[in-house]
């Protein structure tokens, strides 16, 4: 018996050493420096309000000049405002720009405008915050509503990072571009078919150019916050079906402020995955595939609970749809969806 | 005195018994295409028009979609060849199904035969890849790699759905993303996204449909030698078909063969090779798993195999090809740096 446990010890201490060694090869930017913020030129498209602002008030407390991009111009002068309250030094440049960024050339105008400033040199980092949801039943959207999904979640973002490369590359700018996906990119449910797909494209840009930037030396960043408690969240709940918001009850969310920080944070240690949250770390640990990761050994142990964890989590939520079936039929009948 | 590993895998084994137990008393019968109506977009070539021709040889009633009416002819014909019996219906109608009107009028002109009961199973096969550098790209391009890709087969699912739940048909809707759409890497900026959307569109399903009865299926096949395949080719930068040199691809009638077994056997993502399952298996989060215990060991070989494969090999040759890249940026104009 004692022989079996010293092999069992043996073959995982063997396991253990192999996944130490594999984790210092793969890991090897945890030892580079930490991106400092200060003076460099930050890009922020849905800049002017939720989790966009956040971002550039904090960009702004730690010292970087900032841009925000935006469409309603009285949004992007209260903005302004407390971009102002946060400044640092007397050296910052704060300018709010109102363009639409969900097409190309309206990404590179806004490009453009934010660097005059700078004697043409466009910014150093792009954090495309800009998306919005609004949710509901797959048969009771239209081609149009589809459409105006993947607008809203992924060309909103896709317009901006093509015109930010371009110009980077065209200068040679070494710069960053940060998405913002959601964690309904990693997984999703009954209620998003106008979202998650759009998400989930986001990631599938972010894992293309994280490789291809490798020509560059331009750095990918992708964040996957949950619930975020900010305007949009409440025009997303208003259309949302009753079943969806019965599975999101036990769902805790964050403020924008707390995402910020998270997403700052993941941006400045050079995390490719940005998760804001446990269950977050837990549902990037488990779809990684192979995606670059910021902490190999410990997201053996995120992955490992997510294993357990994460069908048990499934079955109730696939528990509560079923349980609506009865409800949803009078729901399609009332809407003559059903004959 | 028990190892940590033996506790953990003691622990692994309780959700692994509540999923057993679950799909015990829920055990699903193998899926019989048999006179069951089969709608296949995409159906006049490659591997859907291998799906056609297989669905054919099981005997079901095949209707097949696309867009050039000589290519559907031939197709056609291909299935007569297969016929199983004298009571099977076959089609070819003539839409573009990128598009809710057309994948509409393409689920009518099918329901005909049928007094107006719509097919009971969807294979969306539609979808093209056109590879290149991101920095080469426009938003015209970006856009007709989305259209090409997720709206091909997204309208479609729409149609059928609200077709389904119309009539209260508890049919299926089949999906085909690609292992692109379980990972990406240079080249595919144009492509990846869709597929990835696809995934989401069908996790977003899988659960909604358990409101109606409908099931819902998706494939990840790799390389497929298909004439979209050497479409893709032509205009595929070297980079990324240098990192492709030792991948081996399949056969239409291979990954037909495959995502038909893996519909009958109810599986939910179906992917067609080894490492398709090592992705598959490592990339599934909360996703309904096919066979719990045995995922376990491709997603072990996952978790050693591919940051190794990404690091010595996709990055390193991506990092080695800066140089080279550099003189194609400035013969095009797209660096100006010194």
């Amino acid at each position: 018996m004692p022989d079996a446990w010293v092999s069992v010890s043996l073959t995982s201490l063997a396991l253990l050493a192999g996944l130490v060694l594999l984790a210092a090869s793969v890991n090897m930017f945890g030892l580079s420096k930490r991106w400092d913020p200060s003076l460099k030129h930050c890009f922020v498209t849905g800049g002017s309000s939720g989790a966009g602002l956040a971002l550039a008030k904090l960009l702004a407390q730690n010292g970087a000049h900032v841009s925000i991009v935006a469409r309603d111009q009285a949004k992007l002068n209260k903005a302004l405002e407390e971009l102002e309250a946060a400044r640092q030094n007397p050296q910052q440049v704060f300018r709010a720009y109102s363009f639409s960024v969900n097409t190309e050339a309206g990404s590179a105008a806004a490009i453009e405008a934010a660097s005059e400033p700078f004697d043409g040199r466009c910014p150093d980092a792009f954090f495309l915050c800009a998306g919005a949801s609004r949710p509901g039943f797959f048969v009771e959207q239209t081609e149009e509503s589809l459409r105006t999904g993947m607008e809203q979640t992924y060309y909103a973002q896709a317009f901006t990072a093509l015109a930010a490369s371009k110009t980077m590359v065209q200068q040679g700018v070494k710069g960053k571009i940060v998405f913002c996906s959601s964690i309904l990119g990693y997984f999703s449910m009954v209620g998003y078919s106008t979202y998650s797909p759009g998400k989930f494209a986001i990631r599938g840009l972010a894992e293309t150019l994280q490789s291809e930037f490798m020509l560059y030396g331009i750095d990918v960043h992708v964040a996957f916050p949950g619930t975020i408690y900010s305007p949009g969240y409440s025009e997303e709940n208003r259309v949302k079906p009753k079943v969806t918001l019965k599975i999101e009850e036990t769902d805790e969310g964050a403020t924008p402020e707390v995402v910020a920080k998270i997403i700052l944070d993941g941006v400045r240690s050079g995390k490719f995955h940005i998760t804001v949250d446990f269950i977050g770390n837990v549902f990037r640990s488990s779809t990684a595939g192979s995606t670059e990761r910021n902490s190999y050994a410990l997201d053996w142990v995120h992955g490992l609970i997510g294993y357990i964890a994460l069908p048990i989590w499934r079955n109730s939520v696939d528990s509560t749809v079923l349980k609506h079936r009865e409800e949803h039929e009078a729901y399609l009948r009332e809407r003559g969806l059903r004959s | 005195m028990p190892s940590i590993w033996t506790s953990l895998a003691s622990l692994a084994l309780i959700p692994a018994l509540f999923l057993v137990a679950t799909r015990i008393l829920s055990f699903k019968t193998r899926w019989d295409p048999c006179l069951k109506h089969c709608f296949v977009t995409g159906g006049s070539s490659g591997a859907g028009l291998a799906l056609a021709t297989l669905l054919a040889q099981n005997g079901a009633h095949v209707s097949i979609v696309a867009r050039d009416k000589a290519k559907l002819q031939k197709a056609l014909e291909v299935l007569e060849t297969v016929r199983h019996n004298p009571q099977q219906i076959f089609r070819a109608y003539s839409f573009a199904v990128n598009t809710e009107q057309g994948s509409v009028a393409a689920i009518g002109a099918a329901s005909e035969p049928f007094d107006g009961h719509c097919p009971d199973a969807y294979f969306l096969c539609a979808g093209a890849s056109r590879p290149g550098f991101f920095v080469e790209q426009t938003e015209e391009s970006l856009k007709a790699g989305m259209e090409s890709t997720y709206y091909a087969q997204a309208f479609s699912a729409l149609a059928a759905t609200k077709a389904m739940v119309q009539q209260g048909v508890k049919g299926k809707v089949v999906f085909c993303s690609s292992i692109l759409g379980y990972f990406s890497m240079v080249g595919y900026s144009t492509y990846s996204p869709g597929k990835f959307a696809l995934r989401g569109l069908a996790e977003t399903l899988q659960s909604e449909f358990m409101l109606y009865g409908i099931d819902v299926h998706i494939a990840f096949p790799g390389t497929i030698y298909s004439p979209g395949y050497e479409e893709e080719n032509r205009c595929k930068p070297k980079i990324t078909l240098k990192i492709e040199e030792t991948d081996d691809g399949a056969q239409p009638e291979v990954v037909a063969k495959v995502i038909l077994d893996g519909v009958r056997s109810g599986k939910f993502h179906i992917s067609v090779d080894f490492i398709g399952h090592v992705f598959r298996t490592s990339t599934a989060g909360s996703s309904e798993r096919n066979s719990y215990l045995l995922d376990w060991v491709h997603a072990v070989v996952g978790y050693i195999g591919l940051p190794t494969w990404r690091k010595m090999w996709v990055d390193n040759l991506v990092v080695k090809h800066r140089d080279e890249h550099e003189g194609y940026l400035r013969e095009r104009g797209l660096c100006s740096v010194e």
